[in-house]
Order: structure tokens, then C-alpha cells, then sequence
């Protein structure tokens, strides 16, 4: 199903190549880093954000209307990664795309998968986790001193840091283009490799961004066990994810469900499970 | 002068999550906020005071990939609006900040549920060619993220930091429970929306690792992306000498493409 899709966008898809400019990414940039998690939703996350950023400049890129609404469709997508560091694997997808256009498709969805996690296993730490204890510190104690100067020059290195996302999505963008021109045909090979190592990036997301525990109790004579700790941990560990995950998957593949029903439901879900007890936080 | 000022800290309340969620200039850092406050307030060494606290309180406690933690920020803006303007103490203005920036965590839960909406429209937007509302639509994300916020704010401003206490009882708990038993398990729509966007079939077995790798071992995800890497890596390396061979012997590409056939 695949490679016909990737041989009708080939024939269409031959207009002239639009070249990317410093403008174009000082704006997509900007646009991307001032979203980022300010259209976060539980089901995309940052992807209808990363849409939103790349909108204009994809305008640029594809002519063609269709074209246009798969590579964003495309973007829609799961994403979620530290904004820093993000900037640079949205950089290098942007490359990618002004290249090979729709075709590479695929190659962009599975370089966004697999890398996404690790830049954000990195990105949170130094970002979110090392930087602000620091800095926090030093400037807490001195705030609550009544000395404002700790405060004014975090506040100085944030505008600082501001400029430096949007200079690492050009960075992404020139290693995306390098990266580009060496594969050449070889392209399709890169995006199966790029698909694996997403891939194991999504079981790891299984296990551990999907959160559902239940508060069952059940007694056996004198004996009470908790139906999570003490049944279902001893099974597999996160296996209440796993059959979710399984559930909706199954339940995407129909056309009788979309995501939006499915999104309802388990809102629905939560909230009675909630009332009875028979799930927790 | 009082109305100003009031505008002011529920302007800098609403924007200070739109800023969290995207240019990270404030954030919620409380040294920060609270310096703001404090100079809308015209007292900037209690707005000082406070920030300090809550940062000291706040340290160590990050929000990562969307998981919610106390809004520290919200706290120290209604503590300082609540010291200067009523004249209580610190210990006083901090016991009130905090319910406050409770209530803006139950709301962003609610904002990052109706934001699934939001990006549903754009998406269905995007299919019918309708760009321009789509790139308009989209600013009610921040739009509706400073909500988290600045209701809160607004309320106190308006009737007093009583009233966010009795709000704060009011909510059943098994609503705020069920809330966020939701937000837990939202992520696999999107997971699972992803996974039918790539070679699911074809390349199970490394699902399947990552999984194991994750569930029972514990394994931080940048530990997972190099595992992956390195299956990624000999995958690549094998299907560029197997183009080579191919290339070589025209016979063989053929009995190769049968085996790529297997996918779907």
C-alpha cells in the first residue's frame, strides 16, 4: 500500500524544489518555540503545534494542495519532545522535506519518533531538571533576602535562551540537509532503520506514558489482595497499558471509530471508573 | 491606581502559562514571578520573599512530558497580590498562594482535554483546505491555557481567596480523580494513532523490546533510543549490501523484494 502511494505523489510531485530561506526558518522557528505545549493535548501533544509552526513554510514547499494536507496531516501526529532540542530535529525534518518533498514522508514521521524521546531524555534533564535547580537555588535564597539580582539575570539567560533555540533549529536544518544529500538512494533503507529505532521508542512510550491502575480489592478468605499489585504486576508489569493500547489500536483500524469518539470514551471511561472506585491515579 | 494593578496581576497570571508552555522567558520560576509581582505591586522585597519561598519549595519538582505539578508560579503571584494588598504576613500569604495554584492544576487538566478538540478542528480543517482558519484556530490554545490561570486570579482578585478554598470543596473528588485517571490514559489514543502511521507489522519485534526494556527493567528512554539505534544501525548496514548484491546480481533483487513484501 505503501510504495503506491510513494509512486502516484512521485508522478505528481515534480513541480520546481522551493529553497528554503534564513527567513523562513528565523519564522518557523519562532512560531514553533513560542506554541510548543500551548495547544499540548493528552492524544498529540505537541503535534497539532508543530503543525501550526511549520504551516507557512510547507505552504512554500508544496504547491500542491493534496500534498500539502498529507505533510501536514503528517505533523499532526504524536510529538512530544523538549522544545529546545526539539528545534533541531524539526530543523532537520523541515531540510528534508524542502529536498524530497512528499516522498519523504515516511522518512520524517520515523526520524521525529526516534529521535523525540532521547533528545527529550537529555533535553529535560539539562533544561527542566539541572539548569533550574541551579539557578533556582541561588536565586531563591537570594529572593527570599529580598536580593532581586539572582531573578534578573535568570531572567537575562531565558531571553538568552530564547535566541538559542531558534539558532539550534537552524542547526537542525543544515545537519537535516547534510544528512540528506549523503543518504541520496539509500533513503529508503535510512527510513526503515529510522522506523526501528522509533519503533522501540513507542514500546518504551507504552510502558511508560500511558498510566492506568486499578483500585480493585478482592478478598480470598483472610487473605485481601489488590487486584494491581499483587494479580496484575505479577503478570507483567504495565499489562493494563498494554491491553489498552492493543484495544484502541484494533478499534483505529475500523472506520466505525475515529479518534475523537475514542477520546470521548475514555473520558467517559475514566470518570465512571473514578465514581465506583475500580480505577485510581 | 488598585485597578491597574489588579489588571496587571491577571495579565501576568494569564500570560505566565502561555510563556511556561512555549518562550520560557517567566515560566512559572517563582524568583521571577515574584520580582514581577512585586513591581506591579510597588513592593518588590515581598514580592521577593515569597517567590524565594516557593522556589525553595519548588525545586526539584519539574513538570516532564505533560505530567502536572504544582503551579508555583499562580501561588506566588496570589501571595504577593494578597500580602501587599491585605497586609498580612508571609507565612499568611503563602498558606493562601498555594490552594490557588492547586485549583490551576485541576484547570489544566480540563484545558489540555478541550485543546484535544481544538487540535481535531485544525486537523479537519487542514482536510478541507481551509488554512486560514486553521492557523487561527490555533491561537486558542494559548488562549485557553491562560485560562488555567487566570480564572483562579480573577477570582481571588474579585471576591477574595476564601471563595478558591470553597471552590476547591465544592469539586467532588471522584470528578478531579477521574480527571486525571483521563489524562493518564489519553496518551494511547495518540500513541496508537502513531503506531498506524508506521511499519507496525513489519517491525513488531522491537516494540516489543523497547517495551521489555522499559517495563522490566526501568531502562530511561535515551537507554532504549541506543538499543534502538543499534538495531537500527545493523538494519541499515544489511539492506545497503544487500542493494549492493542486488546491484551486482540482477537475479537476486528479485528474490529480496519478495521478502520486503511480507509488510502489509
Amino acid at each position: 500500500m505503501n510504495n503506491n502511494t510513494e509512486q502516484n505523489n512521485t508522478i505528481i510531485g515534480t513541480t520546481e524544489k522551493y529553497q528554503v530561506t534564513k527567513k523562513d526558518l528565523s519564522r518557523t522557528a519562532a512560531r514553533y518555540n513560542f506554541m510548543a505545549c500551548n495547544i499540548f493535548n493528552y492524544e498529540s501533544q505537541q503535534g497539532p503545534a508543530v503543525a501550526w509552526a511549520m504551516a507557512p513554510v510547507l505552504r512554500k514547499i508544496y504547491k500542491n494542495d493534496d500534498e500539502y494536507k498529507a505533510a501536514l496531516n503528517n505533523h499532526f501526529n504524536y510529538y512530544n519532545s523538549t522544545t529546545v532540542m526539539s528545534s533541531m530535529i524539526l530543523g532537520a525534518t523541515l531540510a528534508i522535506e524542502e529536498k524530497d518533498g512528499i516522498q519523504a514522508k515516511e522518512t520524517v514521521q520515523s526520524l521525529k519518533t526516534s529521535l523525540m524521546g532521547p533528545f527529550a531524555g537529555v533535553g529535560d534533564t539539562l533544561v527542566w531538571v539541572l539548569w533550574p535547580t541551579i539557578i533556582g537555588s541561588i536565586s531563591g535564597y537570594m529572593a527570599q533576602q529580598g536580593n532581586p539580582l539572582g531573578a534578573i539575570v535568570w531572567l537575562i539567560c531565558n531571553i538568552i535562551f530564547w535566541f538559542i533555540k531558534c539558532k539550534f533549529f537552524k542547526v537542525g536544518y543544515t545537519s537535516g540537509t547534510k544528512l540528506i544529500t549523503n543518504l541520496g538512494s539509500k533513503l529508503s533503507a535510512f527510513t526503515e532503520a529510522a522506523s526501528i529505532m522509533g519503533l522501540s521508542v513507542v514500546g518504551a512510550l507504552i510502558a511508560s506514558s500511558i498510566n492506568i491502575t486499578t483500585a480493585l480489592d478482592f478478598k480470598v478468605g483472610e487473605v485481601a489482595l489488590n487486584l494491581q499489585t499483587d494479580v496484575l504486576d505479577k503478570i507483567m508489569p504495565a499489562l493494563l497499558p498494554v491491553i489498552l493500547t492493543a484495544v484502541v489500536y484494533k478499534l483505529l483500524g475500523s472506520k466505525k471509530w475515529t479518534a475523537t469518539k475514542l477520546i470521548l470514551l475514555v473520558i467517559g471511561i475514566a470518570l465512571v471508573c473514578s465514581f465506583f472506585g475500580i480505577l485510581t491515579v | 491606581m488598585i485597578w491597574l494593578q489588579n489588571i496587571l496581576i491577571v495579565l501576568l497570571a494569564g500570560y505566565m502559562t502561555i510563556d511556561q508552555n512555549g518562550p520560557v522567558v517567566l515560566s512559572w520560576f517563582s524568583a521571577i514571578v515574584g520580582m514581577i509581582s512585586g513591581l506591579i505591586m510597588g513592593d518588590v522585597s515581598t514580592g521577593l520573599m515569597i517567590g524565594g519561598t516557593f522556589q525553595l519549595m519548588s525545586l526539584g519538582v519539574a513538570a516532564l512530558g505533560g505530567a502536572s505539578a504544582p503551579n508555583y508560579g499562580l501561588a506566588t503571584i496570589i501571595g504577593t497580590f494578597i500580602a501587599v494588598r491585605t497586609g498580612t504576613g508571609i507565612d499568611a500569604a503563602i498558606a493562601v498562594g498555594l490552594p490557588v495554584g492547586l485549583l490551576a492544576i485541576q484547570l489544566e487538566v480540563v484545558a489540555r482535554i478541550i485543546l484535544n478538540f481544538v487540535a481535531h478542528k485544525m486537523q479537519s480543517d487542514n482536510n478541507e483546505g481551509k488554512w486560514g482558519r486553521m492557523n487561527r484556530i490555533a491561537l486558542l490554545g494559548p488562549a485557553i491555557c491562560s485560562l488555567q490561570t487566570l480564572i483562579p486570579t480573577v477570582i481571588v482578585v474579585a471576591f477574595g481567596a476564601s471563595v478558591v478554598n470553597l471552590i476547591l470543596k465544592v469539586i467532588p473528588e471522584w470528578v478531579t480523580n477521574g480527571l486525571s485517571i483521563a489524562a493518564g490514559m489519553l496518551p494511547v489514543v495518540g500513541i496508537a494513532m502513531l503506531m498506524r502511521y508506521m511499519p507496525v507489522k513489519k517491525f513488531l519485534p522491537f516494540i516489543l523490546i523497547g517495551f521489555v526494556l522499559s517495563a522490566y527493567l526501568n531502562v530511561p528512554v535515551l537507554g532504549i533510543a541506543i538499543v534502538g539505534f543499534a538495531a537500527a544501525f545493523g538494519y541499515f548496514k544489511i539492506q545497503l549490501e544487500k542493494a549492493e548484491t542486488a546491484a551486482a546480481v540482477p537475479a537476486a533483487g528479485a528474490v529480496d523484494e519478495m521478502g520486503d513484501d511480507f509488510d502489509e
